[in-house]
């Protein structure tokens, strides 16, 4: 009798883990064309805010993809310095995915140089062991040797190795849109917190709203710190950074910004008059150091300046604007064996020293090399530059007259 | 056993006529409920075949996309004939919703997938 009892009581707990693993098996199926389902969505989303330039994304909007539901996607583009940065949110009853990530251009190949110097009817003179590898855009009085600290030109016979084209009186232009969005962050009477002191570690996902920290006319030093994300520091005198801080991915705008030796991040950095980069900093891909000066120079006329410490590298883009050029025209100063990966471009000057490397391009009105005793003016003297050696995979921003019109994903921010 | 007595006598133990008929009619009932529950299942369940259109579905897309194609057709993959549909999405020049809808051999409908792609010709 009992033992009917049992073997009945085995065969039905036999058939409910059948049932039970049949279930579990269906349900996590349909989980899985769900989040197939959602992928779809969310990479759509991305193709939309690759595809156009439509600002009503900039305050996010929740679309239907298809209009026949399980589809909405929320989008999302927001100025973020020299790029942008995308976030799109797909959600299916409780199942969410997102992705955010940063927005750049590709390089138009049609204005890709490696030297864009100004046409002020004087040559280029080149010196000691300099390498231009690339096309460039030179004045017509054209390219030649000298010899300068009792040395001569050491380099490739054919002076350049690329195409040679006539430069005009100008620089290209800045893109005019990006530069509006550079002036509403400057303008802004940014709100925020005023004290860093009691933080040592903030991630703001770029799904939330900016993190202003606003510093006002106090001098803010940034110490043993680590900031990444969607933050945004902002200062009407300087901001010290200290090499004990990391910082990823966020901006920093300033009047004035100095850098101390040995820092290492992933930084924008715009300043109103002075950036001052220490020996020995490395700045990675994809970060910025930007001079923007959009109101009238005062009745003393003080020279902007970008100024990168000996040995210091740079992955990204360095540039200098004034809307209304003032008599001292900005400077951007690259100290000895400096190596920038990406995109000079200076408004005013570009000064030089030995042993510098910029695998990318450098748009300049003018180069000046200061030995002890000389100013040379358009002199390049050990001076590397080379357009080739930056990788196909580089991409630029707006605001550079080099930049392509199609879009791609620069960097993954966050995902889910 | 041989040469024992058979007491014919003695009552054997069994069931009424009714309580068979009950047992049989109980049996009948679960039996029944319980096809229906199954094939019910077996009808709204996955079918390997589902899966493998959905499969197949995704790399047509995935070619779509690699080949930038934007043009319209219908073709066949395994037993599946795949509907793809592509137009313009909302006028955006480089946008275009392509829909893929999968059909097997009785023409009926297996699953389907849509997705807003990026193509541009530079």
């Amino acid at each position: 009798m009992y033992i009917v009892i049992v073997i009945a009581l085995v065969i039905g707990l036999l058939c409910s883990s059948l049932i039970v693993a049949a279930f579990f098996y269906r349900i996590e199926y349909q989980k899985k064309f769900r989040y197939d389902q959602l992928d779809n969505n969310l990479n759509s989303g991305i193709n939309i805010l690759l595809a156009g330039n439509d600002t009503s994304y900039s305050s996010g909007r929740t679309i239907s993809l298809f209009n026949n539901g399980a589809d909405s996607v929320t989008l999302k583009r927001i100025f973020w310095g020299m790029y942008d940065i995308g976030t799109s949110v797909t959600f299916i009853q409780k199942d969410t995915l997102y992705k955010t990530f940063s927005i750049a251009y590709n390089i138009d190949s049609t204005k890709w140089a490696a030297l864009y110097l100004i046409d002020e009817e004087r040559p280029v003179s080149l010196s000691g062991k300099t390498a231009i590898i690339g096309d460039v855009y030179i004045p017509k009085a054209g390219i030649t040797t000298a010899y300068v600290d009792n040395k001569a030109y050491q380099g490739d016979k054919r002076l350049v190795i690329g195409k040679k084209y006539n430069s005009n009186k100008t620089l290209p232009l800045l893109s005019e849109n990006r530069l509006a969005q550079f002036q509403q962050l400057t303008n802004a009477n940014h709100s925020g917190d005023s004290l860093l002191n009691h933080i040592d570690s903030l991630k703001q996902s770029f799904l939330l709203p900016a993190k202003y920290f606003s510093f006002k006319k106090k001098i803010q030093t940034l110490s043993n710190i680590k900031l990444s994300g969607n933050v945004i520091l902002v200062s009407d005198t300087v901001i010290n950074i200290d090499s004990t801080a990391s910082l990823n991915n966020i901006i920093v705008y300033a009047k004035g910004i100095h850098i101390k030796s040995g820092f290492h991040g992933n930084v924008q950095l715009f300043a109103k008059d002075s950036i001052s980069v220490d020996s020995n900093c490395r700045f990675n891909y994809p970060s910025c150091l930007g001079l923007l000066r959009f109101d009238k120079p005062g009745i003393v006329a003080v020279q902007e300046k970008i100024h990168l410490g000996n040995r210091s590298t740079l992955s990204g883009i360095i540039f200098t604007y004034e809307k209304n050029e003032s008599i001292l025209k900005p400077m951007i100063d690259l100290g000895k064996g400096v190596k920038v990966i990406g995109q000079v471009y200076s408004q005013g000057g570009l000064r030089t020293k030995d042993s510098l490397e910029i695998d990318g391009s450098v748009f300049t009105s003018q180069f000046l090399y200061q030995n002890s005793v000389t100013l040379f003016q358009n002199y390049l003297i050990n001076i590397t530059m080379n357009s080739k050696a930056l990788s196909s995979y580089y991409l630029t921003g707006d605001l550079m007259p080099v930049a392509g019109k199609k879009k791609k994903v620069l960097q993954w921010l966050e995902a889910k | 056993m041989a040469g024992s007595k058979v007491n014919i006598k003695a009552k054997a133990k069994a069931s009424t006529i009714l309580e068979v008929l009950i047992a049989m009619v109980l049996i009948v009932v679960v039996f029944s409920t319980a096809m229906m529950i199954f094939a019910n299942v077996t009808h709204s369940s996955l079918s390997v075949k589902k899966i493998r259109a959905q499969a197949v579905l995704h790399e047509v897309l995935l070619n779509a996309e690699k080949n930038r194609d934007t043009v319209s057709q219908s073709f066949n993959i395994d037993d599946f004939r795949i509907e793809q549909e592509i137009k313009s999405y909302n006028n955006v020049s480089q946008l275009f919703d392509i829909h893929l809808t999968a059909y097997d051999n009785n023409q009926q409908k297996i699953t389907d997938l849509e997705k807003v792609i990026l193509i541009s010709h530079e």
